[in-house]
């Protein structure tokens, strides 16, 4: 299986502040499948991923895509990377001086090299996709949180990504537009092959959704299973998690 | 042990202005470096032009109508004395143009658009909107610092020179107010004593200041750490480091220039 992973990390670790929060971790995603990061906030779940697009550093380890180490890659060789690994923040991330049509047209227009309004016609046919075209003329400071979202995935998959990394999409969305979310992952895996990796602690989307779940403990990935394996699970950190209860077995830093 | 915590302050305090210096020279670097081949955002650089420089004109000719006045009126009782009234447009003039225009308008600038710049750069990098940008294969140096540096140093030559005009308009308009001196004969004092020579080493300086505002504004709203009290101390460290240069700048131009 790790001759074909697609996506790789291999032993990495990262600490911040001389604290470490990943202490040799390792995990493998094969090409189209709907890999969920699973854990309690803080165990570096986001860092995870942000690593895969050079967004943050790793201290030590490899991670590889598609046959390509891409961890020793400088800052400026990550553009082809980063145009076929899109990722969707938790926080939007959308340009507030920008209308939402202007956001999805600007990696359209940088790198499609379409023009000025070419660019926003194609923009809002995208959002359209995502339910957001009449919206598409409005600034996102004016629009809640899932509308954001929705916008952001929009942009997103504007360039056609072969993977995408959501973090954490469905946090802080109603369960309607956090049930959409999840049926738009779904359908880009199965319908345009896209790999997915989503971070997540939303039980309906993780048994909903994934095909395989990696569960992030202590700084290693703990357990990779499939969302029936993990249910059957006797692992009683596994099951502490999953069953959201206050006491267990789990050591949770902080709390 | 007071002394030794006083010298331990001024290390740290050295260490950081140093890593600040340091910092600001690393981005004029990746600057410099992205302007080859220049692939610079045409959209974003005018945008940032209208924002920086028309939106600035009437705090620039407000400043700069009083400020030349405010030369002549200082000037004003001396030339009286002297009846030497065909040298006040040159003593307005020469300071005008020299020290008042740029250094005023590079503070004004410095304190309207490049605390601004900070504030947006910083609040963009506190959202994760740069990161945003990096995850789209968007260098946010080539999109967002460079045109934002271009249109600092641009608009703050343009409007040195909207302000120097305005402020020997000032001067001329004072002069006749309140001490009495034709207009003509202020023009022909401006005209027979002021050289182009006086007019370039006011550019040069503005060209510098804008320079120095520019990256100071951008290298602190690049690197912010910490939410809205990072923003507000990215504003602060900003503004602070924008002034302290433009004093120095204009001490070693002026040093230079009479050497």
């Amino acid at each position: 299986m790790t001759a074909r992973a697609f996506v790789e990390w291999k032993d990495v670790t990262k600490a911040f502040g001389g604290k470490p929060v990943l202490k040799g971790m390792s995990l493998a995603v094969n090409k189209g499948e709907v890999m969920f990061i699973i854990g309690t906030s803080g165990v570096g779940k986001s860092v995870t991923i942000k690593h895969l697009i050079g967004l943050l550093r790793i201290d030590g380890g490899e991670i590889w895509f598609d046959g390509q180490r891409v961890d020793t890659l400088p800052e400026r060789k990550l553009a082809p990377l980063r145009k076929r690994i899109g990722m969707v923040f938790q926080s939007s991330t959308l340009f507030d001086s920008m209308t939402l049509a202007e956001n999805v047209a600007l990696p359209l227009r940088k790198h499609q090299k379409l023009s000025w309004s070419a660019s926003l016609d194609e923009a809002r046919k995208r959002l359209e996709q995502v339910y957001m075209g009449e919206y598409s003329e409005r600034y996102p400071a004016e629009l809640s949180d899932g509308m954001r979202k929705r916008a952001a995935i929009a942009r997103t998959l504007a360039l056609g990504p072969e993977v995408v990394l959501f973090d954490e999409p469905t946090t802080g969305l109603d369960p309607v537009s956090a049930r959409r979310v999840d049926r738009l992952i779904r359908e880009l895996a199965e319908k345009l092959g896209v790999t997915a990796i989503v971070v997540s602690h939303d039980p309906p989307s993780i048994f909903g959704v994934a095909d395989r779940v990696a569960f992030l403990y202590k700084g290693v990935v703990h357990v990779v299973a499939t969302p029936a394996e993990l249910k059957a699970s006797e692992d009683p950190v596994v099951q502490q998690f999953i069953g959201g209860k206050s006491s267990g077995p789990m050591e949770t830093p902080g709390f | 042990m007071i002394g030794g915590k006083f010298i331990e302050g001024v290390g740290a305090s050295t260490l950081r202005v140093a890593q600040e210096v340091g910092g600001i020279v690393v981005l004029t670097g990746q600057v410099l470096r992205a302007l080859f081949p220049p692939r610079i955002d045409r959209r974003e650089l005018f945008k940032n032009l209208y924002k920086m420089g028309n939106r600035s004109v009437p705090i620039v000719v407000l400043t700069a109508f009083f400020a030349g006045g405010l030369m002549t009126l200082q000037a004003g009782p001396f030339v009286k004395k002297l009846g030497a009234t065909s040298l006040a447009g040159w003593g307005a003039g020469y300071a005008v143009l020299r020290e008042i225009g740029p250094i005023l308008i590079g503070l004004m600038f410095s304190g309207r658009v490049g605390a601004n710049n900070t504030a947006e750069l910083a609040t963009m990098t506190v959202t994760e909107q740069l990161d945003g940008l990096r995850s789209l294969a968007i260098d946010p140096i080539r999109f967002l610092v460079v045109p934002r540096v271009i249109a600092m140093i641009v608009m703050l030559v343009a409007l040195t020179i909207l302000g120097d005009f305005v402020a020997l308009v000032g001067s001329s308009v004072v002069a006749k107010a309140m001490l009495d001196i034709d207009f003509s004969t202020m023009y022909y004092s401006f005209v027979d004593n002021l050289t182009p020579a006086d007019f370039l080493h006011g550019i040069y300086k503005s060209i510098a200041f804008g320079a120095a505002i520019a990256f100071s504004s951008c290298y602190f709203g690049v690197t912010v750490r910490g939410g809205a009290v990072g923003v507000g101390k990215a504003v602060n460290a900003a503004v602070v480091a924008a002034a302290v240069s433009i004093m120095l700048l204009d001490f070693f131009l002026t040093y230079l220039s009479s050497h």
